[in-house]
């Protein structure tokens, strides 16, 4: 074996070939991979539909990216869904969008963090597509161990030691992390190793990128940045494409250099049903439906999928489905107005919440 | 008196959690209950607290209730907003005063569980979110406070599983553990609030809602609770202009106060 893992938690998890957790730590394979990327500063541009079926395959470890739908690449995860790409890991802090991947097959492994959509309701889909074995569970995590090992990766270090998981069941349930004593702490110590975590390919979604793949953003940068940096392939998606010139003008925000970039996509709205700061709100109905209705039974999930994004050829012909023009517009000014950079004094922030007994038709 | 529709136990809850909120302090806000309880807290008796939630959003100036910790309410015109990593490191490094957040199962000793409800790992009945940042905030922060809705299967005897940790198993084990901080120093349910007994960090009845003997107590708890000495004081409720507040003000849409069928 070429890692020792946690061999308690690989029994608990039921995990016999281990084989299967090597590329997300394997820092060699990634500093590889990054050494075999084309260095030159070059135009990366290309279509979503060409960047997903050039740079993620079958059996990927797929990074989900921003907050659960605030800043997700969600238009770029369904044009994945739409090429169906088979036997995904998929990883995330949060992690709440590995359901409609597993929903149609594409995702059969989680490491999983958090699943759900807050307050609007657990991912009971997820409980039973665990249970039926339509994914399995490699490793569970907490936010914050999760959020250290892609930091270590940006680091490029093997590993970095915490102080959360102790005691916990989490521990006893993820092969990668071990329990260790800190080796200056004289009267010992107990920590936790996270080692290093490289993903395989990411999807980072920015408010702008230029033709090589600087990108930047704002609002909370979550673990993106670090993934970016660790994940063997990165795809930026971008609201808009900016003069190079632009870039080193307006460097605030730029999170992403060029160098990680594999692929550069022009995506406006690639981030709904989700929200983008500045840009638009979330389609909050959207999200309380999946939750509350869609993820209650097998028949209802793949309906909803079918219908969102299977027959969805795109991010304008979901922006038609949500509402259109008058949708854009009303996001746009609700993100604004949360934001303060419209004025808000006046302005209206209710909406109509999606409950069984009381649906609703728009998807505000 | 005006005619105000009476309290129901969300707003009762969030009330009190918001009294656990110290004036000046930096607090770490889950979602739910505690974002309601934050932003009532910093329009009463606690305006200058500093708002810190796990997306790396921190510090917003005054607004309306989040729709989600990444909504851009928790980082409305902030100074500064973080990466996961460096909103967590500043728990562990003594930067945050009190965390709060919600649980599906609770022990007596403030272990906290929202994985899975019944059965073992791979023959639960619900899975449920899973962590999240409910370990590390349980695991990093100076103090927490805990809150839900107590009922004998959510206030257990033995966890489903172990999310994350309180006082683990009690006396000096949180911190033999290698865990921070103090621990869980509140809990908050509808029936009464809650602390720890010092010595054994066992969870002790402080104060009973109104309405809410001892007994009726115990009985909605699968383990039992240690009492103080002497009457046990009733929790202080909410005066009808705070009340009004909450209503119209801090959670206007009932996002996190209103009752299911209500």
């Amino acid at each position: 074996m070429k890692f020792s893992y946690n061999e308690q938690a690989l029994k608990n998890l039921k995990i016999d070939d281990p084989s299967i957790l090597d590329p997300l730590v394997d820092a060699a394979s990634a500093r590889e991979a990054h050494l075999k990327k084309d260095h030159a500063r070059r135009d990366k541009r290309m279509s979503l539909k060409e960047a997903v079926g050039e740079f993620v395959k079958d059996g990927d470890i797929l990074s989900d990216t921003g907050f659960s739908y605030v800043r997700t690449p969600e238009q770029a995860f369904f044009e994945i869904v739409r090429q169906g790409k088979k036997d995904l890991q998929i990883i995330g802090s949060p992690n709440s969008n590995q359901t409609y991947f597993i929903a149609k097959g594409v995702c059969r492994y989680s490491h999983c963090s958090y699943a759900g959509v807050e307050m609007r309701g657990t991912d009971r889909a997820l409980s039973r597509f665990v249970k039926e074995g339509r994914t399995r569970i490699l490793s569970e995590w907490s936010h914050g161990s999760m959020a250290l090992g892609f930091k270590a990766a940006q680091l490029g270090v093997a590993g970095l030691f915490s102080r959360s998981l102790l005691g916990s069941d989490i521990v006893t349930h993820n092969p990668f992390v071990k329990v260790m004593q800190n080796p200056i702490a004289g009267d010992g110590q107990p920590v936790v190793f996270v080692p290093a975590l490289y993903p395989d390919v990411a999807i980072v979604h920015v408010h702008a990128a230029d033709k090589y793949g600087n990108g930047r953003f704002f609002g909370p940068a979550v673990n993106d940045i670090a993934i970016a940096a660790a994940a063997r392939k990165l795809i930026v998606t971008a609201e808009e494409i900016v003069p190079e010139a632009d870039m080193r003008y307006n460097n605030k925000g730029v999170a992403v250099p060029f160098i990680y970039a594999d692929a550069v996509v022009e995506l406006p709205y690639g981030g709904v049903p989700g929200s983008m700061p500045g840009c638009y709100y979330w389609s909050r109905q959207w999200w309380e439906k999946l939750c509350r209705d869609a993820m209650m039974s097998e028949e209802k999930i793949q309906e909803f999928i079918d219908y969102w994004i299977i027959t969805s050829k795109d991010q304008y012909e979901f922006l038609d489905k949500l509402g259109g023009v008058k949708w854009m517009i009303e996001a746009r000014r609700q993100t604004k107005c949360e934001e303060y950079d419209n004025e808000d004094d006046g302005f209206d922030y209710s909406y109509h919440e999606w409950t069984k007994a009381n649906p609703s038709d728009t998807y505000y | 008196m005006s005619k105000q529709k009476p309290m129901n136990p969300l707003e009762m809850v969030a009330y009190i959690l918001a009294r656990q909120i110290h004036d000046h302090e930096v607090v770490y806000i889950g979602t739910g209950l505690p974002m309601v309880a934050a932003i009532l807290a910093k329009k009463t008796h606690a305006p200058n607290i500093t708002l810190v939630y796990e997306s790396g959003a921190q510090d917003p100036m005054p607004g309306g209730m989040p729709w989600s910790v990444g909504g851009p309410f928790t980082w409305r015109k902030s100074p500064m907003i973080l990466e996961m990593a460096y909103s967590f490191g500043q728990c562990a490094n003594g930067y945050v005063d009190r965390g709060f957040l919600g649980f599906a199962q609770i022990d007596r000793y403030g272990n906290i569980n929202t994985h899975l409800i019944g059965g073992g790992y791979h023959d639960y009945k619900h899975r449920l979110t899973g962590s999240g940042g409910n370990n590390d905030l349980s695991s990093l922060c100076e103090r927490m406070v805990l809150v839900g809705i107590q009922s004998p299967d959510k206030f257990v005897k033995k966890l489903d599983f172990t999310t994350s940790v309180g006082h683990l198993e009690g006396g000096d084990s949180r911190k033999k553990a290698g865990l921070v901080g103090q621990g869980p120093v509140a809990v908050v349910s509808n029936a009464a609030v809650y602390d720890f007994e010092p010595a054994t960090k066992m969870m002790r009845i402080k104060s009973l809602h109104p309405g809410i003997s001892k007994e009726l107590c115990q009985m909605a708890s699968g383990f039992e609770f240690l009492v103080p000495d002497g009457e046990i004081p009733q929790t202080e409720m909410p005066s009808p202009e705070v009340l009004d507040m909450l209503r119209n003000e801090v959670d206007p849409r009932g996002v996190f106060t209103k009752m299911p069928g209500m």
